[in-house]
């Protein structure tokens, strides 16, 4: 069960990535009215330059637990990019129910305002050290002109686009209704109206995409305390979970448009369809309408109708994105995952601003790694 | 094979302006990216060959005022690439290939 949770999140942070960490973990230290040297797990993860933008560091979680004070029993990284903490959460409850351990710190983020300063991504930040390859086909991969993951989302909404008719207004329409529940929730980076001409008039970044419909990177972390007991929260754990990993380069895909959601989600896909709220990954607007299709929640080639006749907001008949998403909250260090676990434990908890009535689950999504090849499902709820 | 001596070979495709992809003989799996066991099936029964050089489409995005795509190949693999079009590009449009600097790249 989760007993403390927290954000510290900036659009730019001045101080260093460890700085901003404590806060996070200060926050959630104080909602658990525990202290550091209660805390007995410990997990994280690292993306190149997120760490005041450090390519590598040595023995990475080990530097960080020493940073902060804390002498868990257990230390791991996990490296599923931007679902890493929602597997983190996963292996939390394990730690709990079958080694005895209390108090597993979830830990993610880092800063993203320094390797957006360099133009480069975390996929493309190896572009600056020669000699640094994240790929055993960088040699077939160099000299071209393209962005990751940028350059990968585009090309799966343009063949949605062709395939399925997925029309730019339709993805357009799904930003207006996020940036709606922005502006709602009261704790949004990115505020105030937006029309379906405001997204399509925004540049196209890498076509189709236009800039409005992907996400911003920033600077931040979150702590998620799992322990025993759920203190003052609610006891929200876990109720169904899957995960799934394809590791494959996208054109060995058989099909770019399907997601390792598919099979993620595979095993509780009824139970899906009856949440009280969905809080999907969305690194970019097309990756929300991927998790849309293929956790079975609409089917493939649906999702322009789906999303002009359905109400997102909290009070709607099928809240989504409630806290308006990375794309309005901002995305830490390039990973969206603790974004979509913090609003889902505001509003498990009664504590949202927008607040969804009489809610007692939230599906969760989370997609990513290199070339989205890692997707988590889980359903959180008591 | 192994996978320096297939960078290798794939160099010298390039550099006589041919599109080279492996193929499995013990499950007849095709692909590009370079490695010294088939993926789908494990075997090191590989071999190198040539492709026609002629694919389509199979998506595309227009970045930074170029064209990035992925092209499928008849004989069923697919790989990346930039490729110039002068007129609009469309995924299932033709593609030939051409080599700049010995890298692939599509013109249709
Ligand atoms: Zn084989």
């Amino acid at each position: 069960m989760i007993k403390g949770f927290a954000e510290a999140v900036y659009k730019k942070y001045d101080g260093t990535a460890y700085d901003l960490m404590n806060e996070a973990l200060e926050k959630a230290l104080n909602m658990a009215g525990i202290q550091r040297s209660d805390i007995q797990g410990f997990i994280t993860t690292f993306l190149p330059g997120i760490f005041d933008g450090n390519i590598f560091l040595h023995f990475f979680p080990d530097q960080l637990c020493g940073y902060l004070g804390i002498n868990p029993k257990y230390i791991d990284s996990l490296d599923y990019g931007g679902p890493s903490v929602l597997a983190g959460l996963y292996r939390a409850e394990k730690l709990i129910k079958y080694e005895g351990l209390d108090n597993i710190l979830l830990l993610f983020g880092g800063k993203g305002s320094l390797v957006r300063q360099t133009r480069e991504t975390v996929d493309s930040y190896e572009n600056l050290y020669d000699g640094v390859t994240n790929t055993p086909y960088k040699q077939l991969l160099s000299g071209y002109s393209y962005k990751n993951p940028l350059s990968d989302y585009a090309l799966v909404a343009q063949r949605h686009k062709k395939i399925y008719g997925t029309a730019d207004e339709d993805r357009a329409r799904l930003m207006v209704k996020q940036r709606k529940n922005g502006n709602d929730s009261g704790y949004s980076m990115f505020t105030g109206d937006i029309s379906v001409d405001d997204v399509l008039s925004s540049p196209v970044i890498s076509s189709p995409l236009h800039l409005l419909e992907i996400v911003y990177p920033v600077d931040g972390f979150h702590a998620f305390i799992v322990s025993k007991s759920p203190g003052k929260l609610r006891p929200v754990k876990i109720k169904k979970y899957g995960e799934a990993h394809w590791s494959k380069l996208p054109p060995e895909l058989e099909e770019i448009m399907i997601t390792p959601a598919s099979e993620s989600s595979r095993n509780f896909r009824d139970e899906i369809k009856h949440c009280d709220a969905y809080e999907l990954y969305d690194s970019f607007s097309i990756t929300v309408i991927l998790q849309l299709e293929d956790t079975g929640i609409i089917k493939k080639g649906e999702f322009g109708k789906f999303i002009e006749k359905t109400d997102i907001s909290s009070s709607g008949d099928m809240p989504l994105n409630t806290g308006g998403g990375s794309i309005n909250r901002g995305q830490p260090a390039y990973m969206s995952g603790s974004v979509l676990l913090y609003e889902s434990l505001l509003q498990l908890n009664g504590m949202a601003k927008n607040q969804v009535r009489d809610i007692n689950s939230v599906f969760i999504n989370g997609i990513g790694g290199w070339s989205r090849n890692h997707s988590v499902s889980m359903i959180l709820g008591d | 094979m192994n996978e320096m001596e297939i960078y290798s070979i794939y160099k010298d495709y390039f550099a006589n302006s041919m599109l080279p992809y492996i193929k499995c003989k013990n499950c007849d799996y095709s692909f590009y990216y370079p490695r010294n066991r088939c993926p789908q099936c494990g075997s090191d029964k590989i071999e190198i060959k040539k492709s026609s050089g002629t694919g389509e489409i199979y998506s595309y995005t227009v970045f930074n005022n170029s064209i990035w795509a992925i092209v499928s190949f008849p004989e069923g693999f697919r790989l990346y690439m930039n490729i110039d079009s002068a007129g609009e590009p469309d995924v299932g449009k033709k593609i030939k290939i051409k080599f700049i600097d010995g890298r692939p790249y599509g013109s249709c």
